[in-house]
């Protein structure tokens, strides 16, 4: 199972690995602004969570070079069993699982607690493959495809509630089975019931939502209808990447973080710090290292040796794809606020290491692309 | 299979558009708008704290000080259940609910709960930790001695504004003016400064008052007080030479600390501010312009054997027949009769001149807000019988600061003073803003005002009408003041209410101190001898050994030792 290579290394993607770390410091030096006590010489002391995520990161990278060595052959052949360990995992965060905000979402093992969400969307991405790769879809979608990878798996992320989580799943399912090609009529098929069906299942889930989840889906319609309440994230949001203005405030000079008027200000809205202190500029070089990695990850799904690869790799760049996208629409206001981290840079250790799997998984089938299966 | 991801590489690039459109719509397009409201909601203007001056004695003690205290506010539209919060505030501060329920309820965003409680009370209510109640620390004005110098000092009102006293006359220079600065406002309300904010404070004031001498002087006068059952009692002690007065105070007085309560005329210096008809203390004009005229020596002799004069129709009495006396002895005597023929042979035009000259008709020129000038009416409005009453101290009104100023000239060979109270004002930093300069005007020449000391000393002496005023080991040189008070319903003097006063200077010869005691309604005796003049001599020995003070009668009781002892 395990073998170095000498091809591993000479074929080693380090454009890939070079653009995540690059990202993860600068989320570091953002969480750390992020957090900083709002005046020099106050009372009390910084939050350690800039050194808790170097920590992880440390972990991370030692994940990262694991996963590429194992052959993601391996990957293929037990993806259902990680599959099944994801739905095991899910069922036991809502009998046992620890609650936050009013969603059940973290399980707690003791000396550590992590979200099984994270675990089970790279899970999801594997198993879905490697069905796919099996299966043509092109005239029809199987009942049990769609229990199993569809209806079962959302059923129990809605049950949390993990907003965020349930568009990645509904989303990854539309991408993978397009991509692994449905037919026209099809696809025309499922638009048609999707806009159908969308009040309906809209219903379920709203039934569903916690209180402050209703709230973020008003306040995002309507950002004005309550500043001080519902829509104040979006609105705190806006005024700290609108005052960063084109060249920003300056690196540990932005003031809405510090202040506390932005909330999860080192988690869900890194974006607006890092833009409140390096302007629009700044901005646009962070979102060039985020579309250089999604594009080297869909040159990575293009030229991947097999279809179980491409598959793999095109869910991996969509998940962090969806991720960033609905993570900085959230912070400029155009998203409804679902919690959802911005891959990398938010604070937040098992999401990270969750993301540096997932990218050592886009690595590895990027370092084998010439291998032929031994 | 390739078109497809040409479909999904669309959508990607779909994705970033949309993004990058937003972006630049609140970056660039609407930036203005965001930064203002950054600005809004992060910066605040805040109130440096300020402290007023302090009030110093001459010795650089401290009579009005600040203490931190803290003053609990409430902002309405932080708090949920205004019912809940009152319910809780009143159990810690011991108060009706109902005190705050209005103002927990009310609209704005600022209320005062309480002002300036103190710093245990204030850390209570915060621990109590209740959303929209606050508190800020305010500076309280103190004044550590209490009542001592109470109507020199005056008071502030709750914002710290001078309402009496040297508080309002001088609250310009104790204010510190207002400065703001900004700070940043975190989004739980909380100001957040750095702790370098600098305090800005008032200019402190120096008095020339002495505590110690203010402390016996309050002491001595309230005893008299009591024991008199007297309507009110005045009192000055005052440097002959210089004009700074060393202590004042009148009774009944009040409690700057807690003034609600108190009436008006106990919060006065009313030895400036009221008036009285000074009686035989008045004599004095008279003798001393007779001497400085010439027109009577030293040792000319009146006839008051018929212990009456009559003037116009109104006939004068001495309280004793007397006899006939000489010069000196009309005084020490203070026969009414021998001073009025003395005032007689004068003339009105000199008396009058004489009575302008010695200040009296117009204020001191005290460094005091409310000081009267008194009554003197001019020479075309004089009666016939007008020389007559004046020179007995009738007719005129008077405070007694100007009686006292009027004895000071006697002892500092013959200057008229300006009496003040500020010394030196200061900033904060120790710079001087204002140092009173003693003011003094040549009145009467040096051997009359010698002479008429000479004559002054023998009124404590045997044969004086104040024995009791009359200093251990050291002479006293003064005069008794016995005036019956004008009754305001019958516009004549009244047989029960007098006012008694001895006014004088000790120790004689090298006088340290000038003192008058005043007082009002005396019950049991009313001559001022016996009323006034024990206050004179139980301050003034008191006064003299807190002075440390040599005694005239120093070396033939072999005391010298103390007097080496206190050179070193």
């Amino acid at each position: 199972m395990l073998k170095i290579d000498r091809r591993l290394i000479k074929n080693f993607d380090w454009v890939t690995f070079g653009l995540i770390l690059a990202i993860t410091l600068i989320g570091i030096a953002t969480i750390y602004s992020a957090t900083r006590l709002p005046v020099e010489g106050m009372d009390g002391s910084q939050p350690d969570f800039y050194l808790k995520q170097m920590l992880w990161l440390c972990i991370s990278i030692i994940a990262l070079f694991a996963v590429v060595m194992i052959d993601y052959v391996w990957f293929y052949r037990l993806a259902y069993i990680f599959y099944a360990i994801g739905l095991i995992l899910l069922i036991a965060v809502l009998i046992a699982g620890k609650s936050s905000l009013g969603a059940q979402r973290w399980l707690n093992l003791g000396f550590i607690a992590f979200q099984p969400s994270e675990f089970f969307r790279l899970a999801f991405i594997m198993a879905f493959s490697s069905y796919l790769v099996n299966k043509n879809l092109y005239e029809r979608i199987p009942l049990s495809c769609v229990f199993v990878f569809g209806i079962i798996p959302l059923f129990l992320i809605i049950l949390q509630p993990d907003l965020g989580t349930g568009i990645l799943l509904i989303s990854l399912f539309v991408i993978l089975s397009v991509m692994r090609g449905l037919s026209r009529k099809i696809i025309t098929l499922a638009v048609i019931v999707s806009l159908i069906s969308i009040p309906f299942l809209g219903h379920i889930f709203w039934e569903n939502m916690k209180d402050y989840q209703k709230n973020r889906l008003i306040a995002f319609a309507d950002p004005e209808v309550d500043p001080s309440g519902i829509g104040y994230h979006i609105n705190q949001s806006k005024v700290a990447i609108g005052s960063g203005s084109f060249i920003g405030k300056g690196y540990l000079k932005g003031t809405q973080g510090p202040l506390r008027f932005l909330p999860e200000k080192h988690t869900d809205f890194i974006f607006s710090v890092f833009s409140e202190e390096w302007g629009f500029l700044g901005s646009m070089a962070l979102f060039s290292l985020y579309i250089v990695l999604f594009l080297r990850g869909l040159d990575t799904a293009k030229k991947a040796k097999d279809e179980f690869g491409k598959l793999v790799a095109t869910g991996i760049v969509s998940m962090f794809f969806i991720y960033f996208l609905v993570n900085t629409g959230m912070t400029l206001g155009i998203m409804p606020v679902v919690g959802v981290p911005l891959p990398f840079m938010s604070y937040g250790g098992t999401a990270l290491l969750s993301n540096f799997v997932a990218a050592g998984v886009l690595i590895n089938i990027r370092t084998r692309r010439f291998e032929l299966f031994y | 299979m390739k078109k497809r991801a040409v479909i999904i590489s669309t959508v990607v690039i779909f994705g970033f558009f949309i993004v990058l459109l937003r972006m630049v719509d609140i970056m660039l397009v609407n930036h203005d708008r965001f930064m203002a409201k950054a600005q809004f909601q992060q910066v605040r203007k805040k109130a440096v704290p300020v402290k007023r001056g302090i009030i110093y004695d001459r010795k650089g003690r401290e009579l009005a000080i600040n203490l931190d205290t803290e003053s609990i506010f409430c902002d309405p539209s932080e708090i949920v259940s205004p019912e809940r919060a009152a319910a809780v505030l009143s159990r810690t501060m011991n108060a009706e609910p109902r005190a705050y329920l209005a103002k927990l309820a009310g609209e704005g965003r600022f209320n005062w709960l309480e002002r300036k409680q103190s710093p245990d009370l204030g850390s209570r209510i915060n621990n109590l930790k209740l959303r929209g109640i606050g508190t800020i620390t305010e500076p309280k004005r103190s004044y550590p001695k209490g009542r001592l110098a109470s109507q020199i000092l005056g008071f502030v009102d709750i914002d710290n504004n001078g309402i009496e006293g040297i508080e309002r006359q001088y609250n310009k220079y104790l204010e510190a003016q207002p400065e703001h600065v900004k700070v940043h406002r975190d989004a739980r309300g909380n100001m957040l400064s750095d702790g370098m904010m600098k305090e800005l404070k008032g200019s402190n004031i120096i008095l020339t008052i002495d505590e110690g001498l203010q402390y016996i002087l309050e002491k001595n006068l309230h005893e008299a007080m009591q024991h008199w059952k007297a309507a009110s009692a005045t009192a000055i002690i005052m440097s002959p030479a210089t004009g700074e007065i060393l202590a004042m105070s009148s009774m009944p007085d009040y409690d700057p600390n807690d003034p609600s309560g108190s009436k008006p005329e106990h919060r006065r210096s009313r030895s400036l501010t009221d008036i009285y008809e000074p009686g035989s203390t008045f004599k004095i004009i008279a003798g001393v312009a007779a001497l400085e005229e010439k027109v009577f020596s030293p040792s000319a002799k009146f006839d008051c054997s018929s212990g009456s004069i009559e003037l116009g129709d109104k006939k004068i009495k001495d309280a004793h027949k007397h006899g006939v006396l000489s010069f000196k002895e009309v005084i020490q005597k203070s026969s009414n009769v021998g001073t009025i023929k003395i005032a007689l042979k004068l003339g009105k035009d000199k008396m009058y001149d004489y009575i302008k000259m010695f200040g009296f008709g117009e204020k001191t020129g005290i460094d005091m807000a409310g000081e009267v000038s008194g009554i003197l009416r001019p020479l075309s409005r004089w009666s016939g019988l007008s020389i007559g009453s004046i020179s007995i101290g009738q007719e005129v009104g008077v405070t007694p600061l100007q009686v006292l100023r009027a004895y000071a000239a006697i002892a500092n060979g013959g200057y008229l003073i300006t009496p003040h109270v500020i010394s030196e004002i200061r900033t904060p930093e120790g710079g001087l803003l204002h140092k009173t300069v003693p003011q003094a005007e040549r009145i009467i020449s040096e051997s009359t005002a010698e002479t008429f000391k000479n004559i002054l000393k023998t009124v404590t002496e045997e044969g004086g009408t104040a024995l009791e005023a009359a200093v251990d080991g050291n002479s006293v040189a003064g005069k008794t003041g016995t005036a019956q008070i004008i009754d305001p319903r019958t516009k004549r003097y009244s047989r029960e209410k007098y006012v008694s006063s001895f006014v004088g200077f000790v120790p004689a010869d090298k006088p340290r101190l000038a003192m008058i005691v005043v007082i009002h309604e005396p019950k049991g005796k009313i001559y001022g001898g016996a009323v006034a003049g024990p206050v004179f001599r139980k301050t003034s020995n008191e006064a003299l050994s807190y002075l440390s003070v040599p005694r005239d009668d120093m070396q033939e009781k072999g005391l010298l030792l103390i007097s080496t002892t206190d050179k070193r």
